[in-house]
């Protein structure tokens, strides 16, 4: 990874690409390489869609190598969707296939003139770009496929959509996992509509010839990989019920606990909560020939995700997350995982924001244009989207404009984001990270729960409600840290409760850099980026009064605690004064 | 038949069948117990589970929809209902810990009343088991006994494929044998009110 690539899409006589040193972005990546470019180098008024934006992608500090779990890509580029800085980084191949070609980023820059679409092919010997107009509007599984025709089996792809192509504004960009599914999505904030907007329809990404990136120290390097890994499998979360159950064992205990928001945030209990949790789902996958268990790139401990294959044992999806499950579940007044799974096939097919589309079908049930619970309305508003009707457009654009297209007063976003699967009124401390946060209502912003590990900002009594931001601010700081590594955000608990995992996470940085890392020097990363991040925001004319939870989360109490969002406007403000 | 003396209907399942009965865990089942104790009491010396593996396994405690952070505080009374889970991921799973270190990020859903021990007394709460713990301490509920109407409990069997019909093994109602295929069709165990179910497993044969 010593090198930076641009591509000018908007050259004259065509795309133009040029190489560089890394430079000052040395040992930086992901979210940290992501956010410090796009804040120095884009302007902030830029209209996200024009020409100004850049889109970077950056594999991880550590992806690429054998490190376990480092296989997090990050694309960062100012949001059509929020119009704030934006990263956001996915699973699958793509990060490691990139690190190993040796990149530290890829840059799209320009806009180009005309309908031409392109493709980018990087392997050893450089970047190439071609047209490709026979992909035009083809979506991300049959795109998958024809590209697999001409480059094969060996290579990673990303890609995007017939929604990407369409620049709607909850486009994803999709990179595909070991078996090649495109199902591993960058999903927040429209990126996927910025790289619709350069025109580029695939990467094609092939590291033949080349060698996993080699540590600074090997033997310290492998000495650390393993007790890192010795630590992931003995803790219960990692080494037990990620595997198990996947992301969506959260359903029952959410919904337990009064925090699962249900038919667009009007109740924090879904009846149909049990039907739609990770046990059943599990099960149901085992039973029809799936699994529960399956990593989304190689080098992957956790395998917290899954196959999920209809009743006659044919594929659907790879197992849909906790997310996708809430949103287009309980959220919609849904509890049937044959269609939650029918919808996150085509999430990942038209190339969308799972949160932001089930949220946004919840806000359209909201308003009437189907009602709460219809099944076959549900897909047929996602089918009106992949076929970019002018309902699917306002729908393709998310919760914020379809709530303002069809005249809902409760739409539950922030920064023009939709919010994720928690409500903030039983769960407040979640609420100031959706509010603060510098991307738009977020849970994995805030998510690296390893702050006690970190001592970032020092302790926080757990038993007393006080302290609200600074537990925020303090997991915003360590998640923007751990971003940057290309790490997998569900090695958190596994850091947080084995202070010697942690730390064999420190030394697996130390020994491939060559440095001494301490819990401060990550500390310190995360508060650069997010400071980095807070200033093209404000440049972008955000203020604190931006920093806010819609209004209904203050006025409407919640089943079943009958609690409001309660953490006072003024304590938020001080979230990121440090 | 009434509710304070149930049927009994007694099952014994080829060991692999038990998992039939997950998704009525997860809902939750109702169980008697003597209620007016403390919640540590309760699964301790009453359902024989210990503190060690409370401590260990039994990471996230509901009662009530309020989480828990310390079972000998929490107080049980009749029609209470208990939700015990293992280890939960992410942040939320973090923050609904028992006493963890993000607690107080849903402080306003976490059980504080301080309520003295009222009256001990025979009563039923509702037990409801996710994740690791369906399998783990699902057999001991299951052991111990289940009320379910028997309206519910035709509603089981009839939800069951050929596998776990094949399982069953015998089935005692009050006492007398019964055919275990007859439990889907048995139009008198439909209009029971009450029914204490124990379910045994044997290794396959």
């Amino acid at each position: 990874m010593d090198k930076i690539a641009r591509i000018d899409m908007g050259a004259t006589g065509g795309p133009k690409i040029s190489y560089e040193e890394v430079g000052e972005y040395s040992g930086l990546g992901g979210r940290a390489l992501t956010s410090l470019l796009i804040a120095k180098e884009v302007h902030p008024l830029c209209h996200p869609l024009g020409a100004e934006n850049k889109l970077v992608f950056a594999p991880g500090m550590l992806s690429g190598t054998t490190g376990s779990m480092t296989g997090r890509l990050s694309v960062g580029c100012k949001s059509p969707l929020t119009g704030t800085i934006k990263e956001s980084n996915a699973g699958g191949q793509a990060a490691q296939v990139l690190a190993r070609i040796g990149y530290a980023a890829v840059i799209l820059e320009g806009k180009p003139a005309g309908d031409n679409l392109y493709k980018i092919i990087i392997n050893k010997d450089g970047i190439t770009i071609e047209v490709d107009n026979s992909l035009k509007l083809l979506d991300n599984y049959p795109l998958v496929a024809k590209l697999r025709g001409q480059y094969g089996d060996k290579v990673a792809y990303i890609t995007i959509g017939s929604a990407g192509e369409r620049q709607l504004l909850a486009a994803s960009i999709a990179c595909t996992d070991p078996e090649l599914r495109p199902t591993r999505h960058c999903g927040r904030g429209g990126v996927g509509a910025v790289m619709g907007a350069k025109r580029v329809k695939a990467i094609i990404l092939d590291d033949a010839g080349m060698k996993t990136r080699a540590p600074k120290d090997p033997e310290k390097f492998r000495d650390a990989n393993r007790k890192f890994v010795e630590g992931l499998r003995k803790h219960p979360v990692t080494g037990e019920g990620l595997p198990a159950y996947g992301t969506n064992v959260l359903t029952n205990v959410l919904n337990e606990a009064g925090g699962y928001p249900t038919r667009n945030f009007k109740s924090g209990v879904f009846e149909g909560g049990a039907k739609l949790s990770g046990e059943a789902q599990a099960e149901l996958e085992i039973k029809r020939g799936g699994t529960a268990t399956h990593g989304c790139h190689r080098g992957c401990v956790i395998q917290c995700s899954g196959i999920f294959n209809d009743k006659d044992g044919n594929y659907v999806t790879k197992q849909p997350e906790y997310e996708t499950v809430w949103s287009h579940g309980g959220h919609c007044g849904i509890d049937d995982l044959d269609t939650v799974a029918r919808l996150d096939y085509m999430d990942d097919n038209i190339g969308v924001d799972t949160i932001e589309m089930g949220v946004t079908i919840g806000v359209a049930m909201d308003a009437g244009i189907i009602e709460f619970g219809d099944k076959e309305g549900a897909i047929r508003l996602m089918g009106e989207v992949g076929n970019g009707t002018p309902l699917g457009r306002v729908l393709g654009c998310g919760a914020e404009i379809t709530g303002k297209v069809f005249g809902v007063e409760k739409v539950p976003v922030v920064k023009g984001q939709a919010l994720p699967a928690y409500d903030p009124r039983p769960i407040q401390g979640i609420g100031v990270t959706y509010a603060t946060t510098t991307m738009g209502a977020d849970h994995t912003a805030g998510y690296a729960i390893a702050t006690n590990i970190l001592k970032v900002g020092g302790d926080v009594d757990p038993l007393k409600t006080e302290g609200q931001v600074e537990l925020s601010r303090n997991l915003q700081i360590a998640t923007a840290a751990i971003d940057s590594t290309g790490m997998c955000l569900f090695i958190a608990f596994a850091i947080m409760d084995q202070p010697e995992t942690f730390q064999a996470m420190l030394d697996m940085l130390g020994a491939f850099y060559g440095i001494e890392m301490t819990g401060d020097d990550v500390v310190a990363l995360g508060k650069k980026v997010l400071s980095a991040e807070r200033d093209f925001n404000a440049r972008a004319g955000f203020t604190k009064h931006h920093d806010r939870l819609p209004r209904f989360f203050y006025t409407d109490p919640i089943a079943p605690h009958n609690q409001v969002f309660s953490v006072p406007d003024e304590e938020m403000d001080q979230l990121f004064n440090w | 038949m009434n509710t304070l003396t149930p049927a009994t209907l007694q099952l014994e399942l080829v060991a692999g069948q038990l998992s039939a009965f997950y998704p009525l865990l997860q809902q939750g089942v109702v169980v008697g117990c003597m209620v007016g104790c403390r919640l540590g009491e309760l699964l301790s010396d009453q359902w024989g589970i210990s503190p060690d593996y409370v401590s260990k396994r039994v990471t996230t405690i509901f009662l009530n929809s309020r989480a828990i952070d310390d079972v000998n505080t929490a107080l049980i009374g009749p029609d209470a209902v208990i939700a015990l889970s293992g280890a939960m991921p992410g942040l939320v799973g973090a923050t609904m810990r028992r006493g963890g270190y993000y607690a107080a990020m849903r402080g306003a859903m976490t059980y504080n009343d301080e309520s003295v021990a009222t009256s001990f007394r025979e009563a039923t709460v509702r037990v409801k088991l996710f994740n690791l713990l369906l399998g783990e301490l699902g057999p001991g509920f299951l052991q111990r006994g289940i009320l379910l109407s028997g309206t519910e409990l035709v509603a089981f069997f009839r939800n069951q494929g050929i596998e776990f019909r094949h399982g069953c093994r015998a089935a005692r109602l009050n006492g007398l044998a019964i055919d275990p295929a007859l439990l889907t069709e048995d139009a008198d165990l439909a209009r029971i009110k009450s029914v204490r179910l124990t379910v045994e497993c044997r290794d396959a044969v």
